[in-house]
């Protein structure tokens, strides 16, 4: 792309519609407020822009469909297609999470929720407090709900994940949401018992997966005693998998979900990853980048690295994933299957740290061990640093309408609005793309920040820039397999849908 | 030739103070270090930034610094960005001037951007305000303030015609004008009733 081709006139105001770009290779990627998008060579582009492209003409009719031509511009369509990208506003708080305790028996370099010790037994959450918790959530305006268990570990209080869900249950039954129950755990302290109770309930079942024994055990470690991190996670994952298989659940729809956290050293091991996820029998594998939270601020010396060197492993990662799934091997990368979503079907899945406004307060709520509540687990996390910024209320005094409406919330939900910020608003990316307000408090000071120097910012404009690549290319089994990536699918089995009024 | 009266911050340079250095990269006139106090200064040119801008950026700073704002006889900013930790080097100081620096422009563009596109984003926040919100419940209803005072009004603008001008009826005797009366039947006549 060479702007200077496009001649000495200034920009046509007559034909072209409002329209950001960007270079994609030696191409120009267009895309308007509504988020469809074209991608044109240096000479197409220089007709667009001086108003000179002819009607009749294939380029006229591409633009024209894709409403880039004032002349043709659809307002209809226009408007419907951002209302698509936007039904999320019409419910609240969707995904709940409960902190049911701090305790770990692990100790991951990266911690992100600010682990305790095995002995703090105060960091448990109580069954009064996880009571309130459901009470709050159960208000939410969404019709979808999950609760999420995390931690610490929460299989070290169980109990209290018991009563939770009991609670929960006995309770939807006059207000009928659509009620689902996951819990991320890193499988160590798992039972047949436990599992039993946790299938028979349909919660799904999540863990971490950081890359190869050696690379998982080194970030991850347990006591020696309980011997390797990763042997758990794996003989849990199988055997959880096999259950699936036994109550004869779709075994591309019902596995363990694994996510990774991208740590140094797994920089250059891509293709173990790849290998190791896909012989777990996971279907999707979760490229994401070290978060600034917990102990990964203390520890970045060791594990952290340089946003470019991510960005190429994550083009050699997904390359390679793409090659597998040429090949037959059914996996993909959740980071592509979000934004490809956005791209392609012009909807938004509604993951919430990749939206705009954000879904801190408005999509997710966490609930801490001792009943405060928090716009989001990553505000609770804070918290544990010792920046209560993102704190809402408590389970006690606070109502719904108090945390959803509290003046935290509309303030990230001004700020994760990228049509108020400097950059976003010309960024090509914009209609697809989404800052959460706490990661730039966190590392710029302030929820706006400064995206042209965000790292994550930085991150979604790489992964972005490469998908748009792999777009522009056009090979049509790489199409057929991105294509692919943005099909969802519900996952039934873990719904508990009540008929509120049915004998 | 005339040539143009240079800007504003250009006639600061004689004023430095005698031990202040300068920051590699940033011009003199518009930023100095003042190594014995931990301490930078900067000077913005009013006419560039907004108060709220220079308000915005200062506030992110107040983790680290002391933050001093006051305004030259000639109206430009100043803005002292003092270390809270005693003995920063030139480097350090020349961090916060450059951060100071690069966050004012972003919050001066943000508020003119928020400004243009202000109708989207309340737009957004209302909807998602509301459907997270959803409607007020019984409950909420009851703990709302429906009385009928709700803040003080000793001037009585909040009153309505009858109410301010009713009171002086029932004491004064029938037949004799009051002020009310009078201001009443001013207003009818300038309506023409």
């Amino acid at each position: 792309m060479n702007l200077l081709d496009i001649g000495p006139d200034a920009l046509a105001t007559t034909q072209p519609a409002f329209f950001r770009f960007r270079a994609i290779g030696d191409k120009v990627l267009l895309t308007n407020l509504e988020g469809r998008w074209v991608v044109l060579d240096d000479e197409q582009f220089g007709l667009f822009a001086r108003g000179e492209v002819e009607e009749g003409t294939p380029l006229h009719e591409l633009l024209s469909r894709e409403n880039f031509l004032r002349e043709t511009f659809d307002e209809a369509k226009a408007a419907e297609m951002i209302r698509a990208r936007r039904t999320f506003l019409d419910a609240g708080p969707n995904l709940h999470v409960l902190v049911v305790t701090l305790r770990c028996n692990t100790t991951c370099v990266y911690c992100h929720a600010s682990r305790a010790n095995m002995d703090q037994v105060q960091t448990d959450m109580t069954p009064e407090i996880a009571e309130k918790a459901v009470d709050l959530i159960l208000q939410t305006t969404s019709d979808y709900v999950t609760i999420e268990f995390q931690g610490g570990e929460p299989l070290v209080n169980f109990p209290v994940v018991q009563h939770a869900i009991e609670y929960a249950l006995e309770k939807n039954k006059s207000i009928g949401k659509q009620l689902e129950f996951t819990m991320v755990s890193n499988f160590a302290l798992m039972t047949e018992e436990k599992l039993d109770y946790l299938l028979d309930k349909r919660v799904q079942l999540c863990t971490s997966i950081d890359g190869p024994a050696d690379l998982h055990d080194a970030v991850r470690k347990l006591p020696r005693a309980d011997g390797s991190a990763h042997a758990h996670a794996v003989k849990w994952t199988k055997r959880i998998n096999a259950r699936y298989r036994e109550m004869a659940l779709e075994e591309t729809l019902y596995h363990v979900e694994a996510l990774v956290t991208v740590t140094r050293d797994l920089l250059h091991r891509e293709r173990e990853l790849v290998d190791t996820y896909s012989q777990l029998g996971c279907r999707a594998l979760f490229l994401r980048p070290l978060d600034p939270f917990g102990f990964a601020d203390k520890t970045a010396h060791l594990i952290e690295y340089p946003r470019e060197d991510y960005l190429e492993f994550y083009r050699r990662t997904v390359d390679y994933i793409i090659e597998q799934n040429k090949q037959g091997v059914e996996i993909l990368e959740r980071y592509a299957a979000i934004f490809l979503t956005k791209i392609l079907n012009g909807e938004d899945p509604n993951f919430l740290d990749v939206r705009q406004p954000g879904g801190a307060g408005i999509g997710q709520l966490a609930y801490s061990y001792d009943g405060q509540v928090f716009t989001c687990d990553e505000g609770r996390m804070l918290d544990a640093m010792g920046d209560s910024s993102f704190l809402l209320g408590d389970v006690w005094k606070s109502s719904y309408r108090d945390i959803v409406g509290h003046e935290t919330v509309r303030a990230v939900v001004i700020a994760g609005q990228l049509d108020a910020h400097p950059d976003c608003v010309n960024c090509a990316f914009n209609p697809y793309c989404g800052i959460p307000p706490v990661h730039s408090h966190k590392i710029q000071g302030s929820i706006w920040g400064r995206k042209r120097e965000s790292s994550l910012c930085h991150v979604h404009k790489g992964i972005l820039d490469y998908l748009f690549e792999k777009l522009a290319e056009a090979d049509p089994e790489t199409l057929e397999v991105l294509r692919r990536w943005t099909t969802t699918r519900s996952r039934d089995h873990f719904l508990h849908q009540v008929t509120v009024g049915a004998v | 030739m005339a040539y143009p009266e240079p800007p504003i911050s250009m006639k600061q340079s004689n004023d430095l103070p005698k031990d202040a250095a300068s920051f590699r990269g940033v011009p003199d006139v518009l930023a100095h270090a003042d190594l014995t106090e931990s301490s930078a200064e900067l000077l913005l040119d009013s006419a560039l930034y907004s108060l709220e801008a220079v308000y915005g950026a200062s506030f992110t700073f107040i983790d680290r610094c002391f933050v001093f704002l006051d305004k030259t006889p000639e109206g430009q900013f100043r803005v002292t960005l003092a270390a809270k930790k005693p003995g920063a080097t030139q480097e350090q100081l020349r961090d916060f001037v450059g951060e100071f620096s690069n966050e004012l422009l972003a919050c001066a563009w943000r508020e003119k951007i928020t400004a243009q596109n202000r109708g989207a984003i309340e737009a957004v926040t209302m909807q998602a305000l509301a459907g997270a919100m959803g409607p007020p419940s019984l409950d909420d209803l009851e703990d709302f303030d429906f009385s009928e005072e709700p803040f003080e009004d000793p001037l009585g603008i909040a009153m309505s015609w009858e109410e301010k001008y009713g009171k002086d009826k029932a004491k004064r005797k029938e037949g004799e004008p009051s002020e009310g009366d009078d201001e009443a039947a001013a207003a009818s006549a300038k309506d023409g009733a």
